[in-house]
């Protein structure tokens, strides 16, 4: 949990500096995937390995198994900064732990149609199996999730409301100020 | 004589003769509450109390989930627990005798087949009952009164007909209504499959749940709930009979009965005390959609 808010708090932040309209031309979506360890973060290693080119955009968040990503984890990054979510793990069949990801299959299925149904827009959380030697399925599929939450624009949270509002900012900043001496 | 006139004749009776002959210990009903026509679950160990039971058209509270907090403080060789159960009733206690929260030779079912229960003030059916699929009990150990006839209850229509709606529309409506919601947490405290000792919203340390009274971390708690009891939920309606500020919280479980129904013939929950859970369990032909 501590990681996950981590992670987005970092790509949030840019988010919402980017929020702003002055920098409205320059924003850039952030994307947090959860790899499992097994298949999908080795096939992200393979792809660096053979120096291929993605976004710079997902954050990957290794996690044991694609079984290991409790739906709230989603909730939890969706409304703290990331603009879209990326679970990705081992083929079905093909699991290191037998049947972690046919768990997680009916789970985040079930998930990902009650998102939608309270209003997210299907790209902004997707689900994919990618193996360990799926090195190019891995950049296509990063290129392709990035490229589709960059054309939805950012998410809009209360989170970011509050950061965009000058007032609120400004305390913000000069909390953070005061803690920095 | 009415149904329920005769209903609660029988149930005063039999609530009598059993805490007397000391079958049971103390016993669930309802009793009369500070409004005409009001009610209000009423505990009793003694059988002259027996008269102060009531059951009319106007008993909208749901009893199951009382079972577990009164079985946890009656010792086990006092007697067993009465419950009256209705449809609703007797969903919540086979979905919680599946959970390990109660135990079922502890328990003496009164069951009561049940026509639907209305709101004392405007006489209109209760929403939680316009859509019941089973009006009399799934589990009893003695039915009071003659069992009623199912009806066809629309389940999924407000689930259809939203699914039919453009997502900037379904967006608007669920934002407006997690924007009222005011996390009272009334609607885990009456569901009877919220039975986790240590709720998330209440692992501050871990901090699952964002202090501040907003529409994100509303949704994040109304999604989370409804997603923890989606493949249990037994319809009962209660959660939102309980939400104070009329959130369409029935919408979200339904909408994952019905998927999870769709994709994995899941089926209706709380019909028997054994049937797996269809997020429990997997099976290598599910569809496939993530490749």
């Amino acid at each position: 949990m501590s990681v996950v808010e981590t992670n987005v708090a970092t790509t949030g932040a840019m988010a919402t500096g980017a929020n702003s309209p002055a920098a409205a031309e320059s924003w850039q979506p952030s994307i947090l995937a959860f790899a499992c360890h097994w298949c999908t973060y080795s096939g992200a290693d393979l792809a660096g390995l053979n120096r291929m080119e993605y976004p710079a955009n997902v954050r990957l968040l290794r996690v044991p198994c694609s079984g290991r990503v409790n739906p709230q984890y989603v909730l939890s990054a969706l409304g703290k900064g990331a603009d879209g979510v990326l679970v990705c793990g081992c083929h079905p069949g093909d699991c290191h732990y037998v049947s972690g990801n046919y768990y997680a299959k009916r789970r985040l299925m079930a998930f990902k149609r009650l998102l939608e149904f309270t209003g997210l827009e299907p790209g902004r959380f997707q689900v994919r199996w990618i193996s360990g030697s799926e090195a190019g399925k891995f950049r296509d599929t990063v290129t392709r999730v990035c490229e589709e939450v960059r054309a939805l624009g950012p998410l809009t949270t209360d989170q970011r409301q509050a950061l965009a509002d000058p007032v609120l900012a400004g305390a913000a900043a000069t909390t953070q100020a005061g803690e920095a001496q | 004589m009415s149904d329920s006139q005769s209903i609660q004749a029988s149930l005063r009776s039999r609530a009598a003769e059993l805490l007397a002959s000391d079958q049971v210990a103390e016993l669930i009903g309802w009793g009369a509450g500070r409004f005409p026509d009001q009610t209000t679950p009423l505990f009793i160990t003694q059988a002259d109390q027996a008269e102060g039971l009531v059951y009319s058209e106007y008993c909208q509270n749901t009893l199951g989930k009382y079972a577990i907090t009164e079985l946890s403080e009656l010792v086990a060789d006092q007697g067993k627990l009465a419950i009256c159960v209705r449809g609703c009733e007797s969903r919540g206690i086979n979905r919680m005798l599946k959970d390990n929260q109660i135990e079922r030779d502890r328990l003496y079912l009164l069951g009561i087949p049940c026509s639907g229960m209305k709101n004392r003030q405007s006489g209109e059916l209760l929403s939680k009952c316009m859509n019941c699929s089973h009006k009399n009990p799934v589990i009893y150990d003695e039915l009071l009164g003659e069992t009623v006839a199912e009806g066809e209850p629309d389940r999924f229509g407000a689930v259809c007909a939203l699914e039919e709606c453009d997502r900037a529309s379904r967006e608007q409506y669920f934002d407006a209504a997690f924007d009222r919601c005011i996390r009272c947490y009334a609607c885990r405290e009456v569901c009877p499959v919220c039975t986790c000792r240590e709720c998330f919203v209440d692992q501050h340390e871990v901090g699952w749940q964002g202090k501040q009274g907003n529409t994100t971390e509303n949704r994040f708690y109304s999604l989370t709930r409804a997603f923890h009891i989606s493949d249990r939920c037994v319809e009962c309606g209660e959660c939102e009979r309980a939400c104070p500020m009329g959130l369409p919280l029935m919408v979200l479980n339904r909408k994952l009965v019905k998927d999870l129904d769709d994709l994995f013939q899941a089926g209706e929950a709380g019909l028997d005390a054994v049937a797996v859970n269809s997020l429990g369990t997997y099976d290598v032909a599910d569809v496939e959609e993530f490749m």
